[in-house]
Order: structure tokens, then C-alpha cells, then sequence
């Protein structure tokens, strides 16, 4: 094990990454896919089901890529990058879909 | 960083599965006890060993118990920060009355809810609980602990830790990195396959621990992977409350929109209006069941906005015939029993999650099935000790070398979370058959004195695990192991001799009888006795031996 190489300064801010990012985004993924979902015709609780199950798929598979990765730092801007855009789309999906309604 | 991907895969594996492997052990072992959770109930309280009943009389029996229920302290207790002002001394506005029962549980379990006047979030609702007798309607006394689905169950899903629901999120990151430890171990090992036939009892301690962690991972591959997955789905909303924060708007349009399809009105009319007869409801309930070809057990019965003109009923079925948790609903009007709705055959995505979540949950009739949900859940809780023991034994030599004091504390952690465990448990049990039915004025009740006593028994395990794992530090093996292990082997033959002593309900009885509730509980524990004292026949045996080179070699490829 090459131990020597891994500092606790590496390890923490995989673990950061990993941990944070990977919330980020899986929240990204789950509100957007809710969104769009539910604006596509597709029952409200179904869509919040559907989304559930695809983003803890998500989640672990982003744990894993964070390790994995080489390049940390672009791990993480696609993470919490991509959970900011798809969080930020969803909101306004959302708010189509209010605006709509009303 | 890391060397290379397996490398990476290698170091998650180790070191994750150390730091929550401790919080998994508990998570799968009152998993596996959960699965008998309704049993072990019937041993803790020996006033409701009868055989399940059927939904009793509403109108006869239900009724009148709802209308005298009213929150306890620690219902108002939890609720007074979220209102403006004092509480009322009686809550009067019932929005709904539940109530709930299975396959399995001779007792009935009733909730009512109340709206909180001068609550600063409209939709907040008090409840009272209580569990009855169906059979007459006597509540049963309000100071005994269902040991199994009231202390093992809220133990498995948020370790009785509800403070800001902090309990939860541990268990939920422990299931993210057991699907994590699954992934990376078959990435590590590769040779899937070859694991399932591989167990060299006789070699080193490190080898035999190494072969039992992988077979008992592998074996049961799918059932661990399923049971953390759907574990994780089943409180994703708490992990994950997307739609009761940033989609809130989107929920509330789905739920007006809703009430307006379904015609179940979302609020009171604020009119009142009598009661028809709600067993008449459950009558027609079973007939539309029954014209399906489905069985008509009563699972849950539900009464909303209670008084008033916009009151309905709900009558869920029991799925005890399926795997997925269904209810198949049927409503009526509260003051008219006139069909309102029934509810339309699930979507295929709510198959899939009802398919998913009651895989977990087993509200199903099939016995092979729970029992193998057991074995499962054993194997996980064998998979992780052994992974804690590898971690030990691989180290502890080189580590007793150079003064560090890392395999010792991990033996004692393991020694608390493995054999400690089963002490404080099986303390628990004994305590519930020692303690005197009513507890002495000024001590706690008597459901409370039987959680101190499982933790205070937990306490003392850890102490003297961590008291004789003293000689890990210099390299052998540490005898807090097989002190614990004989431990547990008297304390489980002496719960059984109890419960036998305190109730008459001995093995010969409830065997010849057929209550296999009890009897189970009672063969278990027995079983377990006979295991503890075989491992600690086996462990005075390693002991014994002393520590040849042969023994020291390590193993390059784990990290």
C-alpha cells in the first residue's frame, strides 16, 4: 500500500467530495427529475418514487467516482456544478408549471 | 493519490467498512430480530400471548375507545414549541382515527389525531396511541415496552436516536456505504465465484476470517445489496425532502389537484354531521375485495375529519397474499356510507416501489421466506464481524511491534458491537422478566427501566471488552472474546428458564401447544446459548496455541 502518498489533507477532501458533492447532486438529479417527470404527464408521488430510486443509484455511483477519479477538482465542479444546474432547473420547471396552472 | 482504481476500490473497502461497520452491525442484527418483531413482543408481554385477531366491531368496539383517547405528556410535550400560547386542556376537533393491525399481532393498535388550535403551521396534529385488546377493547397497560416493535425496530432504522432525526441520517450514510463495501469488494476480489466454495477453517485466523467474510458477503450478495438499497428508498424523503422544501409548491398543486380527482376532501368543511356506520363500510369494503378474487383481512382502517360534513373512510386490505405493500383502498362517506372512491390498480412505477418497499418491510404470510430474511440478515452481521476481525488480526502483530495502539482499539470497539451487543440484548430479556409488574413509586416505568437496563448492560460490556483486549497490544488474542461468549451462553439459557418460571409457558408447553411465538423466542435463545459456548470452546482452543511464523504472514492484496 503506498500509504505514503496519502495524506489526511487527500483523504479529507475526497471524503468532502465524495460526501458533499455527491448530495448536491443526487438532490440535483432527484428535483429535476420530479419536475420534469410530473410536467410530462407522470402521477406526482410516481415521479417522486421514480426519482428516489435512479439518484441513490446516482449517489453511490458519485461516492465511487470520487475515489476513483484522478483529477479531483474536476470531480467535484461536475458534482455540485451539475446538482446547482439541475436543482436550478428544476425550480424553474416548477415554476412554469405553477405559472400554467394558475 | 491512489496507485491505481483497485487500489482506490481497496483503501473505500477498508476504511469506510471500519469506520461504520460498528453502526451496521446493529442496524442488521435488530434487523433480524425485527423480522420476529411482533413475536418477541408476545414474549416481552405475556398478558397478549392469544392468537391474532380479525379487525373488531368499529361501531361496538372502536368508537367509544376513540372518543376517550387524548395525547400524553410527551405528546405535549413535543407539540407546545409549536404553538403560540398555552395548549388546551383536551384536544376536541379529531382529524383522523387509525386503526392498525397484521397477520401476526393478536393486539390492536389505535391512533387519533388532533388539530392543535394556535399552531403555527395549520396542518400540525397531536396524536394519542394506544394498544388494545380486540377481543374486549381494554387498553393494555400504558407502561409496557413492546420489546420488538417498539425498541429492536426503532433501534434497526434510526439507533432510538431522534433527536433532529440524527439517528436516521447515521443509518442512512451506513446503508450508502454498505452498497459502497458490496461494490468494492467484488471489485477487489473478482473472483466472485470461487468465494462461494472457499472456507479453510483449519489455516491461520486471518486466512479463516478472511474466507468467512467473503463467503458470508457473496452468499447473500443480493439480499444485502436489496435490504440497504430499500432501506435507503423507504426513508429517502427524509434524506432527500425535495418535495416538502424546494418543490413544496409543486406538491401542495399535486395534492388540491388530487382531492379534486378523488373527491376525498383535503379539509374539513367545518359543518358537522353524524356517523353512519362504518362496519357497514367494511362489510361492502370486503364484498369489492372479494368480487376481485382478493382475501378481505382488514389491515388499516382510517377515519378522516371525524364530525364533520367532509368526513370519509378508508378501508385498507392486509396484504398479507403479496409481496408489495398494497392496500387496494376503498372510501366512503363518513355520514352517508356512500361510495366515494376505490382506488384505481397501481401505476407500474408504484408497483415497482410497492414491490421494493414491502420486500423490505414483509407485511407478507410466508414463514420460509421471514426465516431466510433471518439468515440473511445473520449473514450480514457475520460478513462485517468477520471484516472487523480480519482488520484486527492482520494487524495487530505489526502494530504490537511498533507500540501503535490501533488493532486494540478496534478489537474492543468489535468486542462491544458483537458480543456486546448480544449481552445487552439478552440483559433486556431478563430485566423484561425481572422487574416487578408496577415499578415503586418515584422509579421509572417500567418500560424505561428495561431500556436502562439493555444499555447500562452495554455499558459494562464495553468496559470490560476494552479491559481484557489489553493483550491485542501485544499481539495475541484477546480473552474479552471468550469471557463474552460464555456470558452470553448462560444469559440465554437463563431469559428461556425465566420466562418459564414468571408465566408457566415452558418449551414442552408451548411446543406441545403449537405458540410458536414463545416457543420460537425460547429455541432460539437456547440455540444461541449452544453457539456462544462452542465459540468459546473453540476460541480457549487458539488460545491455547501458540504463534508460529507461519501465522505472521500477510496478505499484500488487502489494504
Amino acid at each position: 500500500m503506498t500509504s505514503a502518498t496519502l495524506t489526511y489533507r487527500h483523504i479529507a477532501s475526497r471524503t468532502a467530495v465524495a460526501i458533499l458533492g455527491g448530495y448536491a447532486f443526487t438532490w440535483g438529479i432527484i428535483a429535476l427529475g420530479i419536475a420534469l417527470m410530473y410536467s410530462a404527464g407522470m402521477a406526482f408521488h410516481d415521479a417522486e418514487h421514480l426519482s428516489y430510486i435512479i439518484g441513490l443509484l446516482v449517489f453511490l455511483v458519485a461516492f465511487l467516482v470520487a475515489f476513483a477519479a484522478q483529477g479531483l477538482g474536476r470531480v467535484a465542479l461536475v458534482l455540485v456544478g451539475g446538482g446547482a444546474a439541475m436543482t436550478a432547473a428544476a425550480w424553474w420547471v416548477q415554476s412554469l408549471i405553477i405559472g400554467a396552472g394558475a | 493519490m491512489f496507485a491505481n482504481f483497485r487500489h482506490s476500490m481497496a483503501w473505500l473497502h477498508t476504511w469506510c467498512g471500519l469506520a461504520l461497520g460498528f453502526v451496521l452491525m446493529v442496524v442488521f442484527f435488530f434487523g433480524s430480530l425485527s423480522v420476529f418483531d411482533r413475536e418477541i413482543d408476545r414474549w416481552a408481554i405475556p398478558d397478549t400471548r392469544f392468537e391474532p385477531q380479525p379487525m373488531p366491531s368499529f361501531d361496538k368496539m372502536l368508537r367509544p375507545v376513540f372518543e376517550t383517547m387524548q395525547p400524553d405528556a410527551a405528546a405535549r410535550a413535543a407539540t407546545a414549541p409549536l404553538v403560540d400560547g398555552p395548549l388546551p386542556e383536551r384536544f376536541d376537533t379529531p382529524r383522523s382515527w387509525g386503526a392498525y393491525t397484521t397477520h401476526r399481532d393478536p393486539v390492536l393498535l389505535l391512533f387519533a389525531g388532533y388539530e392543535v388550535p394556535g399552531a403555527k403551521d395549520h396542518e400540525t396534529a397531536i396524536y394519542a396511541n394506544r394498544t388494545v385488546d380486540p377481543r374486549t377493547g381494554e387498553a393494555l397497560p400504558t407502561d409496557r415496552l413492546k420489546l420488538g416493535s417498539e425498541f429492536f425496530y426503532p433501534l434497526h432504522y434510526s439507533l432510538s436516536l431522534d433527536w433532529k432525526n440524527v439517528g436516521y441520517w447515521i443509518v442512512g450514510f451506513s446503508a450508502l456505504m454498505m452498497l459502497m463495501a458490496l461494490v468494492t469488494g467484488v471489485i477487489m476480489h473478482r473472483k466472485i465465484f470461487r468465494e462461494l466454495f472457499t472456507f479453510r477453517p483449519k489455516k491461520t485466523t486471518q486466512r479463516s476470517m478472511l474466507d468467512m467474510h467473503n463467503l458470508t458477503g457473496v452468499v447473500a450478495l443480493p439480499f444485502h445489496f436489496f435490504f440497504a438499497f430499500t432501506g435507503l428508498v423507504i426513508f429517502a424523503y427524509i434524506y432527500f425532502p425535495v418535495t416538502h422544501t424546494q418543490l413544496a409548491p409543486l406538491h401542495d398543486r399535486h395534492e388540491q389537484i388530487e382531492a379534486k380527482e378523488t373527491g376525498l376532501p383535503h379539509d374539513r368543511a367545518g359543518v358537522a354531521a353524524p356517523m353512519a356506520s362504518v362496519d357497514a363500510m367494511v362489510a361492502e369494503a370486503q364484498r369489492r375485495w372479494a368480487a376481485k378474487g382478493m382475501g378481505g383481512a382488514v389491515g388499516y382502517l382510517n377515519v378522516q375529519h371525524v364530525g364533520d360534513a367532509n368526513g370519509y373512510v378508508s378501508v385498507y386490505r392486509a396484504g398479507t397474499d403479496r409481496v408489495q405493500l398494497t392496500g387496494e383502498g376503498i372510501h366512503f362517506k363518513l355520514s352517508t356510507g356512500e361510495l366515494l372512491r376505490e382506488d384505481p390498480p397501481p401505476t407500474l412505477v408504484a408497483r415497482i416501489n410497492e414491490f421494493l418497499t414491502g420486500l423490505h418491510l414483509q407485511h407478507f404470510k410466508h414463514w420460509l421466506l421471514r426465516w431466510l430474511y433471518v439468515l440473511g440478515g445473520l449473514s450480514g452481521c457475520a460478513c462485517i464481524a468477520t471484516g472487523l476481525f480480519f482488520f484486527v488480526e492482520k494487524r495487530k502483530r505489526h502494530h504490537a511491534k511498533h507500540g501503535v495502539s490501533g488493532a486494540r482499539v478496534v478489537d474492543a470497539l468489535a468486542v462491544t458491537v458483537v458480543t456486546g451487543m448480544l449481552v445487552a440484548t439478552l440483559s433486556l430479556l431478563i430485566a423484561n422478566r425481572l422487574l416487578p409488574d408496577l415499578m415503586p413509586a418515584g422509579w421509572p416505568l417500567r418500560g424505561a427501566m428495561e431500556k436502562y437496563c439493555f444499555w447500562g448492560a452495554w455499558v459494562l460490556a464495553a468496559v470490560h471488552g476494552w479491559w481484557r483486549t489489553a493483550s491485542v497490544a501485544e499481539g495475541r488474542l484477546a480473552p474479552a472474546w471468550r469471557e463474552q461468549c460464555l456470558a452470553i451462553a448462560v444469559l440465554a439459557v437463563v431469559a428461556p428458564v425465566l420466562n418459564w418460571i414468571t408465566t408457566g409457558d415452558h418449551l414442552l408447553r408451548t411446543i406441545g401447544s403449537g405458540y410458536w411465538p414463545v416457543a420460537g423466542a425460547d429455541l432460539f435463545m437456547l440455540a444461541s446459548s449452544a453457539l456462544a459456548f462452542m465459540a468459546a470452546r473453540k476460541l480457549q482452543a487458539r488460545a491455547a496455541r501458540p504463534v508460529t511464523a507461519s501465522n505472521v504472514k500477510l496478505e499484500a492484496k488487502h489494504a
